[in-house]
């Protein structure tokens, strides 16, 4: 009943291979260069795609401008923390906006669809005053600040509770069960394919956001991965060699754990269509 | 049991956060320096929450600054810097140059400056006008060892606002005429000198372009590209009293020349900053302008470091080079203004100033200190930038340059692409400009 | 008896109440305190010839807006930053939806296609600018090389104002469609299998199930992605920024609201003029989501 036919099975393939080298391909780029002279790197030509000489030099260069031990920490507290944050304060609020009646709940959803429509650009500076002020520079609380709370993530768990159905709700409430329990005990585990996918994203912004560590954490110990990137990018030469080889280093976490956040996915299957 | 496994990766995670914060203050102090010996260091750069030292204990400096490719040779200075001055620790903390200047702007609103840093002609109005920067002017007079009279007068202009000196200048950059060795021996051609005309350089873009390759690079680019040319032919870009120079006759000759390159095909059509590297990366020009801060860069280019070398810019009714400084500014609010000074004076010393140079670091202010930084760089002859120092023009600033500036580059626009005659660009380019300085303070 | 009734709901409501409130609390003191306040203090900006460093402020009422009516490049950027929208969302969320519902059927290797087809969000952008460069780079670029094998002739994809654009476009749908992907493939986890099978017994094709189930049971999904994406498209600022300078010929055809923004607040220090760009952007922004959030009725199936 499940099988398709091979045909269709192939076409498939052949659509998703096709999507897939387009997708790998600046990823593959990165591992090129990372190996490559500055010359090679600069060069245009479009065969010359293989570095003539695979230069490991590059990494070793790297490894020795860079503390990685101190960037991984720094970047994975800043992670772990963020995740912490956005999943338990986006989950209670998307609950509440998802399913709970009480006055000002639109208005409330408002300020959080509003804060998304704002570039984040304006945030930096009167954010960067408040860290400031509390005398939290150069400390990881400061990496997590502006993600202590996430609209995005409110909004996107808040799909996800109103996606699912309400029987279970009502029958647990017969059940004796309190608000409380009935979020805990039965929507989150739900909601857990959402969950998943906020922790990835969540993870992903924070990796990715080199702006903003470097603004406030200007120490070079209080640094994150992206930030300290960022400065191999000098105002006027760039080694692209030498930054792809900290890309490349820098990106196996992140992949790693995005493979492994996604298996969840498949497990969200097993559990929310198994009660059911 | 799978969502056992879920939440034990969150609290690892949670953990290692945990492990890793209280970590980073130890781990921040082992990594910053090994030679650490004083027991009361405090930890991360919060030099500006550290209350005042009583004598004796030691003083942390955070030392701002864009390019790290500099970083690594201030570094040395820095630690022989420490070692002479026992006491006070100085912080490097580089930030890549847009975020540079976002992070100073934070800083100088939240009173939160670095207590020495950087800074550029295009920025110095806004912090000098605000009584950002220390007013430096009675220190230097009182300095045995900082001479202002050493220094380029241009260059100590910048940094002078009403009178007040509030930032020292730290180096020079001047742009000079890159052109492809083996191009020019192909071609049989002899390769440009300090004596090279305008017309030199027209003929030999002439003969070097052929087979798709051009002979010469004439980018949209102001400071390496048409000011130099502009001042090269007696106009100006900005007048003394703060006019536009775009509707000087001798400043459209100069852009008519300029652009003619394109016009006749001798100069590919190029708008970007990375691909006007990449035009001469990749052999597509075999002549082309660029500023003393690329060196570094295209010294550890390999296809660069073998095929080209670097000559003065010719001339043209004069000679001319557009050039520009960096100064060290110190905060108007720092915690420790003595040890602040002392670190700048330092920098601003004869002694700081030869070393930077011996060191390669960038082209020491200083005078006769440029002659130092030659011998740093053997790939090519560097000499060129220095020389040029004699005749060298300010690059054009006032109060708000980064506004005119881009507003010029539009109205200039359509004179590249040839939809409109130069003359008719360049004197719209007046206009926009005189507009944009008439709102001036 | 009625009166105790009364009673007995508005306690159970009331507990609803408490409950919501504690719920949100969190969340909305975050928002108000990091963001909201911050939206205040622009709006409150865009009223004012902005001094440096937070000081010397003018107020000039609403000269910024009326010199923001006024300005030809503004409307440059309202343009280019809605068609920009208009390329990217709608063909992004196609290309995601296809691949993330063959994705979560029965294939051998679908978590390595998903991972690759991350791989896009995760990559340096410094790595992501140079290969697109390389790509669009008229003289040794491969897209024009394999022109050139078709006799087409080059073409100039990041300096032509009228291609400018939409390789711009290209970009933007490039590097969105694995975040689309992700969050539709999640929202495919919550689908019941249950629907599958009935819909199967009734004899419904595969394509006649993508219509009738996933569809309207992904529509919650889809409804986020379809909202976020628009916001983001709007906000368009990064590959713009990286790709095309002031010099370039494309530039009124590529500028964006948010550059415009980037520019006066930060390059120009004019902040109170580009206050008043982002209250434009956060007009039309809000508008459009206005209009979402009312036809989300006709077509969102929430259970």
């Amino acid at each position: 009943m499940h099988t398709r036919s091979k045909l269709t099975t192939f076409a498939i393939h052949v659509i998703l291979l096709i999507g897939a080298c387009l997708m790998i391909i600046p990823f593959l780029w990165m591992v090129l260069t990372s190996f490559k002279s500055v010359a090679e790197s600069t060069s245009l030509n479009p065969f010359v795609l293989l570095p003539s000489e695979w230069k490991w030099s590059n990494y070793s260069a790297v490894f020795k401008q860079n503390n990685f031990l101190i960037l991984y920490f720094n970047t994975s507290a800043m992670i772990a923390l963020r995740i912490l944050c956005s999943l338990l304060f986006s989950a209670m609020a998307a609950y509440a906006f998802a399913r709970l009646k009480f006055p000002g709940r639109n208005l409330l959803f408002g300020l959080v669809l509003f804060q998304m429509m704002v570039p984040t650009q304006i945030f930096i500076i009167p954010q960067y005053l408040m860290v400031d002020s509390m005398g939290m520079r150069n400390t990881i609380f400061a990496l997590v600040f502006p993600g202590l709370v996430s609209a995005f993530g409110t909004f996107l768990l808040r799909q996800f509770f109103m996606g699912l159905p309400k029987e279970l709700e009502e029958a647990a409430k017969i059940d004796g069960y309190n608000i409380g329990q009935v979020f805990v005990k039965v929507m989150l585990p739900l909601a857990r394919s959402g969950m998943v996918a906020l922790g990835i994203f969540t993870a992903l912004f924070a990796f990715k956001d080199m702006m903003w560590p470097m603004i406030v954490n200007t120490s070079s110990s209080a640094a994150t991965l992206s930030s300290a990137l960022a400065k191999i990018q000098s105002a006027y030469s760039v080694n692209y060699p030498e930054l792809m080889a900290a890309s490349v280093i820098a990106i196996w976490p992140m992949l790693i754990v995005y493979v492994l956040f996604q298996r969840q996915f498949i497990e969200g299957i097993a559990t929310s269509g198994g009660k059911l | 049991m799978k969502k056992k496994g879920l939440s034990m990766l969150l609290v690892l995670m949670v953990l290692m956060a945990v492990v890793s914060a209280c970590g980073s203050s130890g781990s921040s102090s082992s990594s910053d320096k090994e030679t650490n010996q004083a027991p009361a260091v405090k930890s991360e750069g919060n030099s500006d929450t550290a209350e005042p030292k009583a004598s004796g204990e030691e003083v942390t400096l955070t030392y701002a600054m864009w390019d790290s490719n500099q970083a690594k040779g201030l570094q040395t200075i820095v630690d022989e810097f420490e070692k002479e001055n026992p006491g006070i620790k100085v912080k490097i903390e580089v930030t890549g140059w847009s975020d540079y200047w976002t992070m100073l702007e934070a800083g100088a609103t939240g009173g939160s400056l670095p207590d020495v840093f950087w800074m550029h002609s295009n920025e110095i109005y806004r912090y000098a006008s605000n009584d950002m920067l220390l007013d430096l002017s009675d220190r230097i007079k009182n300095s045995q060892k900082v001479e202002m009279d050493k220094f380029p007068t241009g260059l100590t202009q910048i940094y002078n606002f009403e009178g007040k000196q509030y930032a020292i200048p730290k180096d020079f950059d001047t742009i000079g005429l890159w052109y492809n060795k083996t191009m020019f021996d192909e071609a049989k051609l002899a390769y440009p000198n300090e004596n090279w005309t305008w017309d030199d350089l027209y003929k030999a873009a002439k003969a070097l372009t052929k087979n798709g390759k051009y002979g010469i690079l004439t980018p949209f680019h102001n400071q390496e590209g048409y000011y130099n040319f502009v001042y090269q032919n007696d106009g100006t870009i900005i007048t003394a009293d703060k006019k536009s120079g775009y509707d000087d006759p001798n400043t459209i000759e100069a852009l008519k020349y300029y652009i003619n390159f394109i016009r006749e095909g001798l100069s590919p059509e190029v708008y970007g900053d990375s691909e006007r590297a990449e035009a001469m990366q990749n052999g597509l020009a075999a002549m082309g302008f660029f500023g003393s801060w690329n060196l570094s860069g295209f010294t550890a280019n390999e296809y660069m470091a073998k095929n080209f070398d670097v000559a003065p810019l010719p001339k043209g009714k004069k000679q001319a080079t557009i050039f520009n400084g960096l100064g060290n500014a110190i905060a108007h609010n720092t915690k420790h203004p003595e040890e602040a000074w002392k670190f700048v004076e330092y920098l601003s010393s004869k002694e700081g100033q030869f070393r930077q140079a011996e060191l390669g670091i960038a082209i020491s202010a200083y005078d006769g200190a440029a002659e130092q930084w030659v011998s740093s760089n053997t790939t090519f002859h560097v000499k060129a930038f220095v020389d040029m120092v004699k005749y060298a023009v300010i690059r054009p600033y006032s109060n708000t340059t980064a506004v005119w500036e881009d507003k010029a580059y539009e109205a200039l626009k359509p004179a590249f692409t040839g939809q409109q005659t130069v003359e008719e660009a360049a004197k719209n380019a007046a206009k926009i400009m005189n507009e944009s300085l008439a709102t001036e303070k | 008896m009625t009166n105790a009734r009364a009673n007995r709901i508005s306690k159970s409501m009331l507990n609803e109440w408490y409950w919501g409130w504690f719920l949100v609390a969190p969340t909305i003191v975050g928002l108000i305190i990091l963001n909201i306040i911050p939206i205040g203090q622009t709006l409150y900006m865009s009223f004012f010839k902005s001094g440096d460093f937070g000081k010397g402020n003018l107020f000039v009422g609403f000269d910024n807006y009326r010199k923001l009516l006024s300005d030809d490049q503004v409307w440059h950027a309202v343009k280019n930053t809605l068609l920009y929208a208009v390329m990217v969302v709608p063909t992004s969320i196609v290309i995601a939806l296809i691949a993330a519902v063959l994705m979560n059927g029965k294939l051998r290797g679908k978590s390595l296609y998903r991972t690759i087809y991350f791989i896009p969000m995760i990559a340096a952008p410094a790595a992501v600018t140079m290969v697109w460069r390389w790509l669009y780079n008229t003289k040794f670029g491969l897209i024009n090389y394999g022109l050139s094998k078709l006799g087409l002739g080059p073409v100039d994809w990041t300096t032509d104002p009228n291609v400018a654009l939409v390789s711009i476009a290209i970009i933007g749908i490039w590097s969105v469609v694995g975040y689309n992907m992700v969050l539709l493939l999640a929202g495919l986890q919550e689908i019941p299998r249950d629907y599958y099978e009935a819909s199967e017994i009734d004899g419904a094709g595969k394509l006649r199930q993508f219509v009738v189930v996933t569809v309207p049971l992904l529509s919650p999904a889809l409804f986020f992605v379809l909202v976020t994406s628009i916001i983001q498209a709007m906000q368009v600022f990064d590959v713009i920024y990286m790709m095309i300078d002031i010099q370039n010929p494309a530039y009124d055809n590529t500028v964006s609201l948010v550059y415009l923004f980037y520019n006066n607040s930060f390059k120009y220090s004019n902040k109170g003029y580009g206050s008043a760009i982002v209250m434009l952007l956060l007009a039309i922004i809000m508008i459009i989501t206005v209009i979402q959030m009312r036809a989300q009725k006709k077509w969102v199936k929430y259970m």
